[in-house]
C-alpha cells in the first residue's frame, strides 16, 4: 500500500489553522506508525474548504476540508483503521480522481495551477516527476524564434490585464539590436482581490523559472528580475528556494542544461506601491529609485531597465509557456476563443458560496463561473454584480452573465480582464459604495506624478463621498464623468487611465443608485454611511 | 625587463563632514550592497527588518557610505507604504482593505480596533504594544476579512473576535514581562 | 530629415527631435508646463497632449519623438476641453491670489488660465501641500503655489548635480522636500537658484523680488556677469534703476540658461554705498606729491584688519591714478630690478584682460612676477 496524505501549506491555509493541522497529522501518524508519507503542498484553490487535505491510497484520492486538529484521528480511523464512524459527510469534498463529484474542482481546466495542490513546492523532485523543465528540454532543441512562433500561434495574451499578445511582446524585443536584454516577471500582485500570482508560486514555483527561462531563450534575455510584492513572505522564500535548486539542477547560471544558454534570475522584493504594477514603474522599482512611471513612447522593449531592452510579462503569462511548449501551441489556442488562448485563473471572492482560485478556459460564461463553479451568492442573496479587474476595471451586473470571459467581450462591458480579481458583490451593497472604494483605492495608490490622477481622482473622490453622505450637488454627477473623461484620457499611465472604469461602470448600469444618492441623502446602505464617516 | 606596476591607489571618496562611523551592524547590511546602484530598496527593506522602522541616522550613514544622494533616499523611504519612520509597537496589527475584506466589513473592524485602542491608523498604543495598520491585500481574500499580527494571519475576523485577540496578546505579553522581572 | 504634418502645417524635423520642440520652434503653440528644453521630458502636466492620427489616446508631445509621415493635431475640441479641465484641476490646488502675487504676469499657470478663461476652479477648492519655507537668505519657498511639475528637482539633478531635493511622499500630498524637510542649508544645496529661475509659478521666489514691484514694471538689461572670467549672460531686472533680482536668459552664449550663486544672487554690491567708483590714493602719498595739505601716517594696525577707512584715502582723477602708478613702477624697476615687481589679476577679470595683463608684465615690466587669484 503506498499513501500520500498532502495538507495545503499555502498563505490562505496557514490562514484558516493548516499548521496545527499538520502538526495534528504528523504526531497522529508517528503515534501510529503508519506508511504515510505527508506532503505539504501548495493551494488546491478551494480556500473556503481549507484546511484541504488529499488522503490518496494506491492512487485513489480523497478530499477533505476543512480539517481541524479535532478532526485528524476520525480521517486516520476511516483509512487506515477501524473504519470512519466519526467522519462526517460534511466534510468530505470529493471521492473521485477527476473531482467531478465536486463542480468547484470538477469543471474547471487547469493549465498552470495544475499541480498546486499536488505537489511539495520545496522539492524539485516532484516538479521533475510531472515532467518538470521537460518543456525547457524541448524549447532548447527548437530554435529561438521557433519557440516565440509557437507562443504567437498559441494565441496568449497577457494575463496583466491589457492582453496584448504575448508573441508580438516578444517578437518586439526579439528584434532589438542591443544588448544585454532583461527579461522582468512582474508579480507585483497589488490588485485588492486577487491572489491567483501568490497561489501559483506558493503551489509551483519552477513552473514560472521553467517559463522565464524558456521566454529568456527565446528573447535573448541574459539576465532575469521576479519583482515580487513584499506582502507574500512565504511565496517570495518558496521562490528563492526554488531558484537555487534550478541552479543546482543546471536550469539556472551558466551553459544551461548544456546548451550554451546563460541565464539568471534575482528576486526584487517590492515594497508596497501598487503603481509598481505599471511597467515603466516597476522597472524604476528594480533600479532601485521612486516608482514612478514614465512617457512611454519608449516603450520598454526598446529602452527598458538601465535603458536596455526589456521584456515584462506577469507570473500567469510565464507559468503557462511550459505548457504551451510542451503540449503544443494548438492545443493551447484550443482551449480558448478564436482570439485568444488558453486558460484564466481567477481569485473568486465576495459574497460567493464557493470562494477560491479557479481556472477555467477563455470563453466560459461568467454564468458557468460564478454559479456552476462558484455556487451563487452566499446566504441566499440575489447577485447583483461581479467586480472584475480590481481598482481598474469594472461592475458587470447580474443581467449581463451570459458574457464570456475574453479580453474583448469583457472590455465591451467596461470591466477588463483584469490580472484575475474576481469579487462578487450581492443585492447588499451600494454600488455608489463600490466606485467609491476602488477610488479611494487608486488615490491613495496614485504616485502624484501628473496632475489628472494625482488631483483628478481626488475630486472625484471628494463627489462620491459627498454622494454617499447625502450631501450630493445638482453639477455632482456631470463634474463626475467630465473628471472620468479627463482622468482616463489624460493621465500619464495605466493607473490613472484606468481609474475611473469602476466610476464609468457603477454610472452606466447603476446610474439610479447615484442619482438616489443625489437626491435622496445615502441610499439608506449603513455599510455607505460608515464608509463615507470612516474615510471623511 | 618586467615592469613594475604601480600599487593601484586607493580610491577615495569623499564622503563630506566627517561622521560618526555607521554601527557595526549597520556597516553588515551596507557591506553586502557596495557598488550596486539598485540596491538602495533592498538596503532600506534590510535596515527596517532589523531596526523596525528606519531611523534618521542610520539612513544618513546609508546615503553616504553608498553614495546616494539623501534625498533620493529620503524620497524613496517616504515613497512606499512598507517604510515607516518611527518605531513600531511589539505587535504590528495590519487590518486588511482589499476588496473581498472591505465588502466583509473589514471597515468596522478597523474601526472598532481604533475605538478600543484610542489611538489612529498607523499610530502606536502609549505602551508600544500595538501598531494600527492597514494593507492592501494580504491575498487570503477567500478567508476574509483578515488582520495580520506580526506575520501572523487570522481568518474571518469580526470586530469583536480581533479586539479579543489583541487582548489576548496583550495579557499574554504582560504576563511573560512579570516572570522575568 | 523627417517630415510630418502638424496642425495642416507640413514641418521639418531631425531624427530623435521631440514633437513639442518642433512644434514651438515652427511658431505652432502648444501648452506646456513642465517641459524645458534642456531638462529631460516628464510628461507630468500633461498639458501638451495632442492627437497622433492612428494613436487610440492623446499622446504627450515632450517626450515623444518625431516619426516620417505623423500626423498630428494639437487643438482638437477633445483635447482642448481636457486641457481647460486640466488647469481647473491645477487652480483647485492653487491659489488664484494673482492680484497680489509677485509672479503676476511671469507666471506660466496664470497664462494658461487666462488661455482657457479660468477664474476659479469648478471643482472643490483644496490645498495639498500648504507649507511655507523662509529658511535661507536667497529664495522663499510657498508650496501652496506648486504644482508639481518637477523641474526644481529635474534642474537640480540633471544640471546642478547637487541633489538637494526629491519629491517626497506620494500621490496628492507629495510635496518637493529636502531629506527629512531640513531648512535648506543643512541640505546638499548650493543655492544656485536654478529652480527659482524655471519654476513656472510663484512656488519659488527670489527674496529679493517679493513686494518689489510688478514684473511689467521692471526694465531688463541683459549683460555680462562680472563675477567671473566664464562670461555668464545675465539678466538684470530693474526697476527706479535698482537691480530687483537677475536670472539667466534662455540664449546664454557660455551658460545657456543657467547661473551660478554669485551671478544670480551676488549683486547687492551693485549699490552698496561701500562699493569703490573712482581711483583712490592713500593719504601719505598724497601728500608727498602735493595733492593735499595735510599730513598723514600710516596707522600701526595691519591695514588687513578692520574695514578701510576711506578717510585714509583721497579720491583722484584715472589720469593721475595711472601715471602715479606708472612713476612708481617705473621707479622699483629702475631701482630694484624688474623682479622686484610682483603682478596678480583678478578671476573676475575677463581672458583677454588676464591675457594682457600678464603680457603688460613679461614684455612691459620684463617679469614673470604674474599670477592670478584663480577662483572667487
Amino acid at each position: 500500500m503506498s499513501a500520500i496524505i498532502r495538507l495545503g501549506m499555502s498563505t490562505s491555509d496557514i490562514a484558516a489553522g493548516a499548521e496545527a493541522t499538520f502538526l495534528a497529522l504528523q504526531s497522529a501518524v508517528r503515534h501510529r506508525q503508519l506508511p504515510v508519507e505527508i506532503k505539504r503542498t501548495g493551494s488546491l484553490g478551494a480556500s473556503h474548504r481549507e484546511p484541504v487535505v488529499d488522503v490518496e491510497i494506491d492512487g485513489q484520492s480523497t478530499l477533505y476540508g476543512p480539517v481541524t486538529p479535532e478532526r485528524v484521528r476520525p480521517l486516520l480511523d476511516q483509512h487506515f483503521g477501524s473504519g470512519g464512524r466519526g467522519v462526517s459527510s460534511d466534510w468530505l469534498i470529493s471521492r473521485r480522481n477527476d473531482r467531478s463529484d465536486y463542480p468547484f474542482l470538477g469543471k474547471q481546466v487547469k493549465v498552470t495551477t495544475r499541480l498546486c495542490g499536488l505537489i511539495d513546492p520545496y522539492s524539485l523532485e516532484d516538479y521533475l516527476a510531472h515532467d518538470g523543465y521537460e518543456a525547457l528540454k524541448k524549447a532548447l532543441k527548437m530554435s529561438p524564434e521557433e519557440v516565440v512562433q509557437a507562443v504567437l500561434d498559441s494565441k496568449l495574451r497577457g494575463r496583466g490585464g491589457a492582453g496584448f499578445p504575448t508573441g508580438i511582446k516578444w517578437n518586439l524585443i526579439r528584434k532589438s539590436p542591443n544588448f544585454p536584454k532583461y527579461l522582468i516577471c512582474n508579480a507585483d500582485e497589488g490588485d485588492p482581490g486577487a491572489f491567483m500570482d501568490r497561489a501559483t508560486i506558493e503551489g509551483d514555483p519552477h513552473k514560472l523559472l521553467e517559463g522565464m527561462i524558456i521566454a529568456a531563450y527565446a528573447i535573448g534575455a541574459s539576465r532575469g528580475y521576479i519583482y515580487a510584492r513584499a506582502e507574500y513572505p512565504l511565496a517570495v522564500s518558496i521562490l528563492r528556494h526554488a531558484i537555487n535548486q534550478a541552479r543546482e539542477y543546471g536550469a539556472l547560471g551558466k551553459n544551461i542544461l548544456g546548451s550554451g544558454l546563460d541565464f539568471d534570475l534575482t528576486i526584487k522584493e517590492g515594497a508596497g506601491a501598487f503603481v509598481c504594477g505599471e511597467e515603466t514603474a516597476l522597472m524604476h522599482s528594480i533600479e532601485g529609485k521612486r516608482g514612478m512611471p514614465t512617457m512611454r513612447p519608449p516603450y520598454p522593449a526598446q529602452s527598458g531597465l538601465w535603458g536596455y531592452p526589456s521584456n515584462i510579462n506577469n507570473v500567469e503569462t510565464l507559468a503557462s509557456i511550459s505548457s504551451i511548449v510542451l503540449n503544443g501551441p494548438d492545443w493551447f489556442a484550443g482551449l480558448g476563443t478564436d482570439k485568444s488562448g488558453g486558460t484564466k485563473a481567477f481569485a473568486l471572492t465576495g459574497a460567493i458560496q464557493r470562494s477560491g482560485l479557479v481556472e477555467v478556459p477563455i470563453g466560459t460564461p461568467l454564468r458557468e463561473l460564478i454559479y456552476d463553479i462558484g455556487g451563487g451568492c452566499a446566504d441566499g442573496h440575489d447577485l447583483k454584480a461581479v467586480q472584475m479587474g480590481g481598482p481598474s476595471g469594472g461592475c458587470i451586473p447580474a443581467n449581463l452573465m451570459d458574457t464570456i470571459i475574453d479580453y474583448d467581450e469583457l472590455r465591451a462591458t467596461g470591466a477588463i480582464m483584469g490580472s484575475g480579481g474576481m469579487v462578487v458583490l450581492d443585492d447588499t451593497v451600494s454600488m455608489v459604495n463600490m466606485a467609491h472604494y476602488f477610488l479611494s483605492f487608486t488615490q491613495d495608490e496614485s504616485c502624484g506624478k501628473c496632475v489628472p490622477c494625482r488631483v483628478g481622482t481626488r475630486k472625484m473622490l471628494n463627489i462620491l463621498q459627498r454622494l454617499l453622505a447625502g450631501r450630493g450637488r445638482m453639477t455632482d454627477i456631470d463634474n463626475l464623468r467630465r473628471l472620468c473623461i479627463t482622468v482616463g484620457q489624460g493621465s500619464l499611465c495605466g493607473l490613472g487611465q484606468t481609474a475611473p472604469n469602476p466610476v464609468l461602470t457603477t454610472l452606466r448600469y447603476f446610474e439610479d443608485e447615484y442619482m438616489a444618492a443625489l437626491e435622496g441623502g445615502a441610499n439608506g446602505n449603513v455599510q455607505a454611511q460608515l464608509a463615507a464617516e470612516v474615510t471623511a | 625587463m618586467e615592469l613594475k606596476t604601480k600599487k593601484p591607489l586607493k580610491k577615495q571618496v569623499y564622503l563630506g563632514k566627517p561622521h560618526e562611523p555607521p554601527p557595526a551592524e549597520l556597516m553588515a547590511i551596507l557591506d553586502k550592497f557596495r557598488g550596486r546602484k539598485d540596491a538602495l530598496i533592498t538596503v532600506l527593506e534590510e535596515i527596517q527588518h532589523h531596526y523596525g522602522y528606519l531611523p534618521r541616522q542610520q539612513l544618513e550613514a546609508t546615503a553616504r557610505e553608498l553614495g546616494f544622494p539623501m534625498s533620493q533616499v529620503f524620497g524613496v523611504a517616504t515613497f512606499y507604504n512598507l517604510f515607516q519612520f518611527s518605531a513600531p509597537g511589539r505587535y504590528q496589527v495590519r487590518v486588511c482593505k482589499g476588496t473581498a475584506c472591505y465588502v466583509g466589513h473589514s471597515g468596522e473592524i478597523l474601526e472598532h480596533l481604533k475605538e478600543k485602542l484610542g489611538i489612529d491608523e498607523d499610530e502606536t498604543t502609549p505602551d508600544k504594544m500595538f501598531t494600527l495598520q492597514t494593507v492592501a491585500c494580504v491575498g487570503a481574500c477567500s478567508l476574509a476579512p483578515v488582520m495580520v499580527v506580526n506575520d501572523r494571519t487570522s481568518a474571518r475576523m469580526t470586530p469583536e473576535k480581533a479586539w479579543d485577540a489583541l487582548e489576548h496578546l496583550r495579557a499574554e505579553a504582560n504576563g511573560n514581562g512579570e516572570v522575568s522581572r | 530629415m523627417i517630415k510630418l504634418t502638424i496642425d495642416g502645417k507640413t514641418v521639418h524635423a531631425n531624427p530623435g527631435d521631440h514633437v513639442l520642440d518642433v512644434a514651438l520652434e515652427n511658431g505652432i503653440d502648444i501648452p506646456h508646463l513642465c517641459h524645458h528644453k534642456d531638462l529631460f521630458p516628464s510628461g507630468s502636466c500633461r498639458m501638451c497632449l495632442v492627437q497622433v492620427e492612428g494613436a487610440p489616446r492623446p499622446q504627450t508631445s515632450c517626450g515623444m519623438t518625431v516619426q516620417d509621415g505623423m500626423v498630428i493635431d494639437t487643438k482638437t475640441g477633445a483635447i482642448e476641453a481636457m486641457r481647460r479641465d486640466i488647469v481647473d484641476l491645477f487652480v483647485s490646488d492653487h491659489p488664484l491670489n494673482c492680484v497680489i502675487c509677485d509672479k503676476n504676469g511671469s507666471c506660466d499657470l496664470q497664462d494658461n488660465a487666462y488661455r482657457y478663461n479660468i477664474q476659479e476652479t469648478s471643482f472643490d477648492f483644496e490645498l495639498s501641500r500648504p507649507k511655507y519655507y523662509d529658511d535661507n537668505p536667497f529664495y522663499v519657498r510657498d508650496y501652496q503655489y506648486c504644482i508639481m511639475c518637477g523641474k526644481c528637482v529635474r534642474v537640480c539633478d540633471e544640471i546642478v548635480g547637487a541633489n538637494a531635493i526629491d519629491f517626497s511622499g506620494r500621490g496628492f500630498t507629495s510635496i518637493i522636500s529636502t531629506p527629512f524637510e531640513v531648512p535648506l542649508a543643512e541640505s546638499d544645496c548650493v543655492f544656485c537658484g536654478n529652480c527659482v529661475q524655471i519654476c513656472p509659478t510663484a512656488a519659488l521666489l527670489p527674496r529679493s523680488k517679493i513686494g518689489k514691484g510688478r514684473e511689467w514694471e521692471m526694465e531688463r538689461r541683459q549683460t555680462i556677469c562680472g563675477y567671473c572670467g566664464v562670461g555668464c549672460t545675465v539678466e538684470y531686472a530693474l526697476k527706479d534703476g535698482k537691480i530687483i533680482y537677475a536670472q539667466g536668459t534662455p540664449d546664454g552664449a557660455v551658460n545657456g540658461e543657467f547661473l551660478c550663486v554669485k551671478g544670480r544672487f551676488g549683486w547687492d554690491f551693485n549699490s552698496s554705498p561701500d562699493r569703490l567708483t573712482e581711483p583712490l590714493i592713500r593719504k601719505d602719498l598724497a601728500y608727498e606729491l602735493g595733492l593735499t595739505d595735510e599730513p598723514w601716517e600710516m596707522p600701526k594696525t595691519s591695514a588687513l584688519k578692520g574695514k578701510p577707512k576711506l578717510g585714509n584715502f583721497i579720491p583722484v582723477s584715472w589720469e593721475q591714478a595711472i601715471d602715479i602708478t606708472a612713476t612708481k613702477l617705473a621707479g622699483i624697476v629702475q631701482k630694484h630690478g624688474p623682479d622686484a615687481v610682483v603682478g596678480l589679476t583678478s578671476a573676475r577679470c575677463t581672458n583677454e584682460e588676464n591675457y594682457l595683463f600678464q603680457k603688460f608684465m613679461r614684455a612691459g615690466v620684463g617679469t614673470n612676477n604674474v599670477d592670478h587669484c584663480a577662483r572667487l
